[in-house]
């Protein structure tokens, strides 16, 4: 039966093709030309050129120094679904709602979640009317370069963490009940519960957590940096996605937009395998 | 004991002012949509007296939304069909056939997985335009096959993991080929999880705006969240057009939220619980 013995091989073969055509061989080529130069040196190979233009290009600087907030910012993005999730899982009056309501941003495209703030943050929008009232303000959410970044991370928060929360209450579902009883038996407060039950008991879904999280916020705030701010004010809201897309979309330097993309993949490599390090680490302690 | 009880209610105040700032957003929009300008120069934050549906009209039929709301469902529906059909293939090939690679196969597919699509971007955009799928249908739903193919391959292998070797092995029994139990039996026990990662998928492929904006540039051929980055520029003094643009972008996902979002959230835990 040898069309049985290929049988296999007929099945995986459109996946296989269309993952090593589109994506594992771009990622190849792509490392390749970021090499090369552009322009009129186009396909000629340069060394490094390009990867030292990029780090003496402000806007550059800009995106890593703000992804360097992301990973400071991180643990707060990671502590909020984690903490509604608990209360959710305590059976907080209204928990049923609350869960529902808190995963709707989630079906909203960035581009779609962008437009509505930029309502919301306008100078003179519903964010500083409400502020008004408290006699704060009015903040320039988009227009300072202080600020910005700090408001397009808090709308990228707003519109992700019921997706986190989903995934924290998941874990929940797999967490021993015994322990939580034992706990409430020795009459532990709710951070120590927190901190002796809960974390140990997740390690794996806050490492997972971490892990998507701050995947999220380096390769998907791009529809919001494109509508809302443009990485202005003054460059301000750069990340590593805008500034490739701006090279290739609008400069037309596609080798210097490789060399970002480069850079970006060693960056998502080395997050990933330290948080994965470090929370392995921190679970095997308890 | 009372003191359990008012310490959950005063954790619900916080929440539910946080359930206000998580909906009160698209209320908003709503509302301003249902505005005329005059109106909504007048007073952007008073309830629309009586629903105005005007804004929606113009939004639709002059602004393009009509086309661009073509084009996504178009790209969208035949993206997924083709990724649940290649996803379920190799899923079924990959938990329950036993053959030479399978094994640095599944591994190449979680690789793949950590790819960002920006970091493929360049390339990718100069591979389409090589081959003249730029600015083509084709071209887009193969760059979306391949952005979330990984992922669905994940998800099925993993969901078909959980279905005994037994009922193959009876179904060869009973005189089925590989491919006959692929039809008679994954394709319909798989149906819970191609319910949860089409909708993902249907979600993934309509919220993007990267690679739509990169491999489609031409405005015939915008997306629907395309048109909605042009819109800004467009109707930046006309604002109750420009939200009642995107409200009709929103619509279709608040509907899958609405009537789906159990496939959603199990779609979304499947890979924390598996991985």
């Amino acid at each position: 039966m040898r069309s049985e013995r290929l049988a296999p091989y007929v099945l995986v073969a459109p996946a296989l093709l269309i993952i090593v055509a589109l994506r594992l061989w771009p990622l190849l080529l792509g490392v390749n030309f970021s090499f090369t130069g552009d322009g009129e040196r186009n396909g000629a190979m340069v060394g490094l050129d390009n990867y030292l233009e990029m780090f003496q290009d402000a806007t550059f600087q800009s995106a890593l120094r703000n992804v360097g907030l992301l990973v400071l910012l991180l643990p707060v993005a990671v502590a909020i679904p984690g903490l509604l999730a608990t209360f959710i899982y305590l059976r907080v009056p209204g928990h049923r709602f609350f869960r529902s309501v808190y995963f709707f941003p989630a079906v909203l495209s960035p581009v779609i979640v962008g437009a509505i703030f930029n309502l919301m943050l306008a100078f003179d929008g519903s964010l500083n009317t409400v502020l008004a009232v408290f006699g704060v303000g009015p903040v320039d959410w988009l227009g300072d370069p202080d600020v910005a970044m700090f408001a397009v991370v808090g709308v990228q928060i707003w519109a992700t963490f019921g997706m986190a929360l989903v995934v924290f209450l998941a874990g929940f579902a797999t967490l021993d009940s015994a322990l939580l009883d034992a706990a409430r038996m020795d009459g532990a407060s709710l951070p120590q519960t927190i901190w002796h039950v809960i974390i140990p008991g997740l390690t794996r879904t806050i490492q997972f957590v971490f892990v998507t999280t701050m995947i999220g916020m380096l390769t998907s705030m791009f529809g919001l940096l494109y509508v809302m701010t443009s990485g202005g004010p003054e460059g301000s809201t750069y990340l590593p996605e805008y500034y490739i897309w701006i090279q290739q979309g609008q400069m037309n330097r596609p080798a210097l937009a490789s060399a970002a993309s480069t850079v970006l993949f060693l960056i998502m490599l080395v997050v990933g395998l330290l948080q994965i390090s470090v929370l392995r680490r921190a679970g095997r302690e308890d | 004991m009372s003191g359990k009880r008012l310490s959950r209610w005063v954790a619900a105040v916080p929440m539910a002012l946080l359930a206000l700032a998580t909906i009160y957003p698209l209320v908003f929009t709503a509302n301003v949509a249902m505005k005329t300008r005059r109106d909504y120069v007048l007073d952007r934050f008073s309830p629309a007296t009586s629903p105005n549906w005007d804004n929606i009209v113009t939004a639709w039929t002059s602004v393009g939304m009509a086309r661009y709301f073509a084009n996504s469902l178009i790209v969208v529906s035949i993206s997924v069909v083709f990724l649940l059909l290649f996803g379920s293939m190799a899923g079924f090939a990959l938990s329950q056939l036993r053959f030479r690679g399978s094994k640095v196969l599944f591994l190449g597919c979680l690789a793949a997985l950590f790819i960002p699509f920006q970091v493929i971007m360049v390339p990718l955009a100069r591979v389409m335009a090589d081959s003249g799928l730029i600015d083509t249908y084709p071209g887009l739903i193969l760059a979306y096959v391949a952005q979330f193919l990984p992922f669905t391959i994940f998800l099925m292998t993993s969901y078909y993991k959980t279905i005994p070797a037994e009922i193959v092995d009876a179904a060869r029994i009973d005189g089925n080929t590989t491919y006959g139990v692929y039809r008679r039996i994954m394709l319909p026990m798989g149906t819970p999880a191609l319910l949860s990662v089409g909708i993902l998928n249907t979600l993934f492929c309509w919220n993007d705006v990267l690679i739509s904006l990169l491999l489609m540039p031409s405005a015939d051929h915008r997306t629907l969240m395309v048109g909605v980055t042009s819109l800004r520029g467009q109707y930046s003094d006309d604002i109750p057009t420009f939200a009642s643009g995107v409200l009709i972008a929103a619509v279709p996902m608040l509907m899958i939220y609405l009537f789906l979002q159990r496939q959603i959230a199990d779609g979304v835990t499947a890979g924390s619980t598996k991985g």
